[in-house]
């Protein structure tokens, strides 16, 4: 093979090289200013938005670059947009959570660039190996940021957990890539879907994809390998675990969709049925323990379980509907996640680590406007209409049951029903319940605002959800 | 019995001795430096089976880098060299389980037809310059991203072993 690289190549990545440029400008910009935090911060921000912009304006030109091996356009730049858009909501509510637990440092700015340009790779991948350096990427970015409040042991402790299941994870996924390599003889991620039928009879392959499915579900959280995900929240930094359980789990969605694509569920019938036993499992376990837990950072935690099994049942149903669904979803889910975080990483103060459900009683009085926000994020995680929440459930089951797997879709829709429960009870002790929560923190302007921005979205993707559909629709 | 094989047994029994004293070994000096043997070992049969670049990257890696890392690890840790490890014997049923499975998956592939590949047909080339081409061309991406991990684990191993700062 004799490719020469071109400029072409480089400026046909779009986003993804913008984000690494910044990733290196930060470098430089620590080591050569004096007090560059503010400054550091300032360009996390222009950089994310410039790559957000870029996403936005290479929508609609999909392509190849590198000989084949990443994407450009079409599908990358709609998760492009997802991830700078929650990486700019996230970096936003970072400094004045950081100041509170007396860890703002520089280095920040750097791994969460870092980590988006991971994310980026992953869902432009169109190589195995471009992929699995993509993750890598993330992963050890988050690995450290999941540790980056030192003096905390709980977050010493979550750093540990997410570093050791995760190199374990990896073990599994790169040894499923060998033995898919050595059936395939190609790395490539198109090859593998257009030769899956011709392949899928061969016991090698099948356990190959297996082992790759075990290295997915661990990274979208999904039963039975969600384990780490309450006391990885739980100890991470807020806002962290906020990027963690969206911008990380959409990544490893983005690129489980072009790994298990249609031609590929569709021939391999096992992997595809151990799918559907997964998905429901995540629902249902997700949903009963979300309801038994006091802590919010773990009911969320739970919940992002959850999310994930209903995610999974769009990737399962293998069908336009299905695809459209989870790009959709992971829009919606990382745009109510990141403010239900946003709202906790406010609410919490230098002593109060972790807020319990029943520190927020009375909240509406003293903090009307959180009370307000975390209520709408609320609702839209439950699915209430017309939040965007809602249209992410009801095009992923219907793609479900377009495939046939009516059951995953009724099973989706009764435990949709339980989480109601422990959502708006959130909701009615921050409304109902007598209380003075004058230990809770206040927001600054510029916090306020990155939670209504996120807020007004999901209004308006719920009211029209077809200006993203239409988009999503152009990346098949 | 001809030369190749003969030189496959010396470095089989080499490298199957040198593991099975790293598992036993009550000092764990001696288990770093039959590591050693066992690594170099199994750089001999990759040899053996043409994979060249392999080889020199398993020694370059693991007895050059991993090994060396593990023996300074133990040399500056206090009081390790003299305490004795544990090889004790734990979980002896899950144990019987998981060795069982693999003794018979490894009984299948050696008595399956599919086990025994033939020679290529055409006689092996050396890999280096091919794969070095390919990283320079159709990886090219993968190479590059490769320094953003480098760069991401630089930095965070230096943040977390830094001492305690203030912002």
């Amino acid at each position: 093979m004799n490719l020469p690289i071109t400029w072409n190549d480089v400026l046909a990545l779009g986003p993804i090289a913008v984000v690494f440029g910044g990733t290196l400008l930060l470098v430089v910009l620590e080591s050569i200013v004096r007090k560059a935090s503010p400054l550091m911060f300032w360009v996390t921000v222009g950089v994310l938005a410039v790559a957000a912009g870029c996403a936005l304006a290479t929508i609609g030109v999909a392509g190849t670059a590198f000989g084949g091996t990443v994407l450009t356009g079409g599908y990358a730049s709609y998760f492009a947009l997802v991830f700078s858009a929650g990486a700019l909501l996230v970096t936003l509510l970072s400094p004045a959570y950081l100041l509170k637990r007396a860890t703002a440092f520089t280095e920040y700015y750097i791994l969460l660039l870092a980590a988006v340009t991971g994310m980026m790779v992953m869902a432009a991948s169109n190589d195995l190996v471009v992929f699995f350096l993509g993750l890598e990427t993330m992963s050890v970015a988050f690995y450290v940021l999941a540790g980056f409040t030192r003096q905390s042991v709980t977050s010493n402790e979550s750093a540990m957990k997410y570093f050791l299941l995760g190199a374990f994870a990896t073990g599994f996924l790169l040894y499923g890539m060998a033995l898919v390599y050595g059936t395939l003889g190609s790395t490539s991620i198109a090859m593998l879907r257009s030769s899956a039928a011709a392949h899928a009879g061969e016991p090698l392959f099948l356990v190959g994809l297996g082992l790759l499915l075990v290295g997915f579900v661990f990274k979208v959280a999904a039963v039975p390998f969600h384990m780490w995900v309450p006391d990885v929240y739980e100890g991470a930094p807020t806002m962290v675990s906020g990027l963690m359980s969206t911008g990380g789990k959409s990544a490893a969605f983005a690129a489980f969709l072009l790994v298990f694509g249609a031609d590929v569920l569709q021939s391999a019938a096992p992997i595809r049925e151990v799918m559907a036993v997964l998905a429901a499992l995540s629902m249902i376990v997700g949903n009963i323990l979300a309801i038994s837990q006091t802590s919010v950072k773990r009911m969320l935690a739970y919940s992002s379980v959850a999310h994930a099994g209903y995610i999974l049942t769009g990737v399962i149903a293998a069908n336009a509907d299905g695809a459209n669904g989870v790009m959709f979803y992971l829009l919606a889910y990382t745009l109510m996640n990141v403010g239900a975080f946003g709202v906790l990483s406010i609410l919490e103060t230098a002593s109060v680590e972790n807020v319990r459900i029943d520190d927020l009683a009375g909240l509406s009085r003293t903090r009307p406007w959180l009370a307000g926000l975390m209520a709408l994020f609320m609702f839209s995680l439950t699915g209430i209409p017309p939040f965007a929440g809602f249209f992410g459930k009801y095009y992923v089951f219907t793609g479900a049951i377009g495939a046939g797997y009516t059951w995953l879709a009724i099973v989706g829709v009764i435990m949709s029903v339980v989480s109601a429960y422990y959502y708006l009870r959130l909701v009615v002790v921050m409304y109902f319940q007598e209380g003075s929560p004058d230990q809770v923190g206040t927001a600054t302007g510029i916090g306020l605002a990155s939670l209504v921005l996120p807020a007004i979205a999901l209004l308006a993707l719920g009211l029209l959800p077809s200006t993203i559909v239409n988009l999503t629709m152009q990346c098949f | 019995m001809e030369t190749f094989d003969i030189v496959f047994y010396i470095f089989a029994t080499l490298t199957i001795v040198s593991a099975f004293v790293v598992v036993f070994t009550k000092n764990i000096m001696y288990a770093a430096f039959s590591l050693l043997f066992t690594f170099i070992g199994v750089a001999a049969l990759y040899v053996l089976l043409h994979a060249d670049f392999l080889a020199v990257t398993q020694i370059l890696i693991y007895v050059g880098g991993i090994l060396v890392l593990l023996l300074f690890g133990v040399m500056l840790t206090n009081n390790v060299v003299s305490v004795d490890i544990k090889t004790g014997t734990l979980n002896t049923i899950p144990a019987l389980v998981a060795a069982a499975v693999i003794v018979g998956s490894l009984a299948a592939v050696f008595y399956m037809t599919w086990s025994t590949v033939g020679e290529p047909a055409t006689a092996p080339t050396a890999t280096t310059r091919a794969i070095g081409e390919l990283l320079m061309t159709g990886y090219a991406l993968p190479f590059e991203v490769a320094s953003v991990v480098l760069l991401a684990a630089l930095i965070g191993a230096a943040l977390m072993a830094r001492r305690t700062r203030k912002p």
